[in-house]
């Protein structure tokens, strides 16, 4: 009884699992959140076979659904490209959200009012790099505080997004509106429109050409290694020379930027009008695909689509079932919790109190 | 590693099971589906021929609302019972709370994917996200409510709808006069105190049409009535609508009207000792004191007509708008109780006139614009800057309210109406 008390369960840290074990785990939470999904369905009154049949089909069931699916990933995809480098270098950047709207405000300027002045092509290009600088001031503000003065920089980046997303309310109600009273920018001419490759506008070409960019700037760059040092340990960076400050302002302008082409690859490509849920909960909902995929570039194509089928497929399932979409929310929330979860369980192991039953025998 | 080999085990074997269990449910289902549908198909088949429609209706709310959207369903779950008995069953997919964004393409594809040969959209701002979308899908029908672009877009397959809805906002102006009237004639107030106040969305043209209809209608029999408008710039903010008639209440109107989607308006009547009418919805229930009447746009008739066409191959008209005289115009119970005497004849009297075409509710000699009558006013905009540019509305000695178009048009500022904000004008 004088021995010090051992718990019951204790965490160790595990280091070197084997990858195949680390896959099982993941294939496992997935399978597990499946079976709680089942069960909410069940509870619904919904049978869960036939459910998950629906959100499958109706995700890829048709060609017109795999473009839907495509069109909810290709922001997805690219606002997780844009936030990993940040995120690599332990800047938490919640402010997508707000860089994509800010690249849309810059985008649509273009698009409304130099569409009659300039030819398709260049017209695009304006407006992308337009978003792209708006973005990237956008993400610099935080950024410059950051390293100025030191200020937090989740709260600055989530602030941040609601002043633009202000913005482009009174836009819609003030200068921009179409017609009087009607709260709504009109649409943009064909001119400032993304062409469509193969039914899907091309932003999805756009963002696979960043993928191997992101790969590339992150793994095999100065650039990309200063971001890692500074990520493990910022003294470390300052001691090697690295002027961090620099460094973080030119990543999250890096950052903002490509937020700011999603922006202008969403309200040209997909919405081809502006309006204040351009983003759409894109910004925070990429934070999980860049966490699930423990921010490597490719990882992020496929749980981008993952994730695109499941709210696709999660439609479906309303509008077939006439289940609500609170529903599919939760089973979508489910997997999000299982898959992040199962990290712990790959970083960490549990031990259990040993000979447990002999040590009760005794007291 | 053996432990580990074994957990992998017993999480297959539950897996599995789970698998089984879950195939059961999902064979156990469909027989229950087809179970409740088969009935519906032999009710039909009393008619010489059953015909099933598949339609698809997009929702900005759900029928909690128990304003804009309910009232879309109170038209669907009518139009369904009177094509049942024509031998027509109607397979209705509703898509709930979707938003005047991409969100509203995205159903419409999703509706169309699913196999709906119709789809309504029943929301303004829906318009522009349908139109997307239906170029893709030349054999499904789509249906643009209350706007106004898609009758003239040069597609068969696009249409408006509205109704003549500044009708019932005059027959509900009359209520309100009389009442006024009634409180002049007993001393209640003086005849300059007979003020309304009404809460309005948007200064946009469908609440102005509305509004000036109403007030018209009201001083058609109380001559001295004036009006405020307030804008609270949005279609339903319950709070902000409830302000605005505080506000309103507390500058001396004594008559409350909306254009709003909420029944806040009629409960702060009713808290601040005043009259009220109200849109949308029968609003007695919840302000027994101060509601006297309300208007709404009954879809029912359209609804039948459209999807009756469709189920017979037929096209149906890509611009329609009805008033009193096809039903799509309705009042709802006059509150008895508080409503002047004789209101209810006076009611009768003047809905005959409007459905033999005897009166106009724009009528010119009615109603002057910076003290001089109105000669000449443009209906439609044809060139896309959003001012009207074509169709002279004005002749006959009237402005002719959704004539051209299903959408109004009528937005002019006419004397005796004060507006008190523009909201986002």
């Amino acid at each position: 009884m004088k021995e010090k008390k051992t718990p019951l369960i204790r965490l160790a840290k595990r280091d070197g699992m084997e990858g195949w074990k680390v896959w099982c785990i993941r294939f496992g939470s997935i399978l597990f959140a499946l079976l709680l999904g089942a069960l909410v369905m069940g509870l619904a009154g919904a049978s869960p076979v036939t459910a998950y049949g629906t959100m499958i089909s109706g995700a890829l069931g048709k060609k017109s659904a795999i473009r839907q699916t495509i069109k909810i990933a290709v922001p997805l995809l690219g606002c997780a490209l844009a936030i990993a480098p940040c995120f690599k270098m332990r800047f938490w950047n919640i402010g997508a959200e707000g860089q994509i709207t800010a690249g849309a405000v810059a985008a649509s300027y273009f698009a409304l009012f130099w569409a009659d002045r300039l030819p398709s092509p260049v017209l695009l290009v304006v407006m992308g790099l337009a978003g792209a600088v708006a973005g990237g001031v956008w993400a610099l503000i935080p950024a410059f505080f950051k390293a100025r003065w030191n200020t937090n920089e989740t709260l600055f980046t989530l602030m941040m997004n609601y002043i633009i997303i202000g913005v482009v309310r009174w836009l819609q109600g003030g200068p921009w509106e179409g017609r009087k009273g009607s709260q709504i920018i009109p649409q943009f001419d064909k001119a400032a429109c993304l062409p469509r490759v193969l039914g899907v506008h091309c932003g999805w070409i756009i963002v696979l050409v960043l993928v191997v960019f992101m790969h590339v700037y992150m793994n095999h760059t100065k650039h990309g290694y200063e971001i890692a040092v500074i990520g493990d340990s910022v003294n470390t960076a300052r001691y090697a020379g690295m002027n961090v400050g620099r460094v973080m302002m030119r990543t999250m302008f890096l950052s903002g930027a490509i937020s700011g082409i999603v922006g202008f690859i969403v309200a040209s490509g997909a919405n081809n009008t502006l309006y204040d849920g351009v983003a759409g909960g894109v910004g925070f909902t990429s934070i999980t695909v860049a966490w699930l995929s423990q921010l490597n570039a490719f990882a992020m194509v496929a749980i981008s689509m993952l994730l695109a089928v499941l709210s696709k497929g999660a439609e479906t399932l309303q509008t077939r079932m006439a289940v609500p979409t609170s529903i599919s929310d939760i089973i979508t929330g489910i997997l999000l919790f299982c898959m992040l979860g199962c990290e712990f369980f790959i970083n960490y192991k549990l031990i259990f109190r040993k000979n447990s039953h002999k040590e009760a025998a005794k007291s | 590693m053996k432990k580990f080999l074994a957990i992998l085990l017993s999480l297959v074997m539950v897996l599995s099971l789970a698998a089984c269990g879950g195939g059961s449910g999902g064979e156990t289902t469909p027989p229950a589906d087809s179970n409740t549908s088969e009935p519906a198909g032999d009710q039909g088949s009393d008619a010489p021929e059953t015909k099933t429609v598949k339609v698809g209706l997009i929702c900005i709310g759900d029928e909690n609302d128990q304003g804009y959207t309910y009232n879309f369903i109170r038209g669907k779950e009518a139009a369904t019972e009177a094509l049942a008995a024509k031998g027509i069953t109607v397979k209705w997919v509703t898509k709930w709370n979707i938003k005047e964004d991409v969100s509203c393409e995205d159903a419409n594809i999703e509706l169309a994917d699913d196999g709906c040969q119709l789809i309504i959209n029943n929301s303004f701002g829906f318009e522009d996200h349908m139109l997307k979308v239906v170029d893709d899908y030349p054999e499904v029908e789509f249906i643009a409510c209350t706007n106004q672009g898609s009758w003239n877009d040069g597609r068969d397959n696009t249409h408006n709808a509205f109704a003549n809805i500044y009708e019932g906002r005059y027959l509900a102006g009359i209520v309100a006069g009389m009442k006024l009237q009634q409180m002049i004639d007993e001393g209640t107030i003086t005849a300059d105190k007979a003020v309304i106040g009404y809460v309005g969305a948007f200064s946009f043209a469908e609440v102005v049409s509305g509004f000036t209809s109403y007030f018209l209608g009201a001083r058609s029999v109380c001559p001295s009535v004036t009006m405020k408008v307030q804008f609270v710039g949005s279609w339903s903010d319950a709070t902000e609508e409830a302000n605005a008639a505080s506000a309103l209440a507390d500058m001396g109107c004594v008559m409350i009207s909306q254009h709003s989607d909420n029944t806040t308006p009629a409960t702060t009547a009713q808290s601040k000792g005043v009259y009220h009418t109200g849109y949308n919805n029968d609003m007695i229930s919840v302000a027994p004191e101060a509601s006297l009447i309300g208007t709404r746009i009954n879809w029912a008739p359209y609804f039948e007509y459209a999807i009756e066409a469709v189920a017979n191959g037929e096209s149906f008209d890509q611009d329609w708008c009805h008033g009193m005289d096809e039903g799509a115009v309705v009042m709802t119970d006059l509150n008895e109780a508080i409503a002047a005497p004789g209101t209810a004849e006076k009611l009768a009297e003047v809905e005959e006139q409007l459905r033999s075409g005897k009166l106009q509710v724009f009528d010119t000699s009615t109603f002057t614009i910076q003290g001089a009558k109105l000669e000449s006013a443009f209906a439609l905009d044809t060139d896309g800057d959003f001012t009207p540019d074509s169709e002279e509305a004005v002749f006959d000695g009237a402005f002719h309210e959704s004539y051209f178009q299903s959408a109004p048009y009528f937005n002019l500022p006419i004397d005796g109406i004060e507006r008190l904000n523009e909201a986002f004008g």
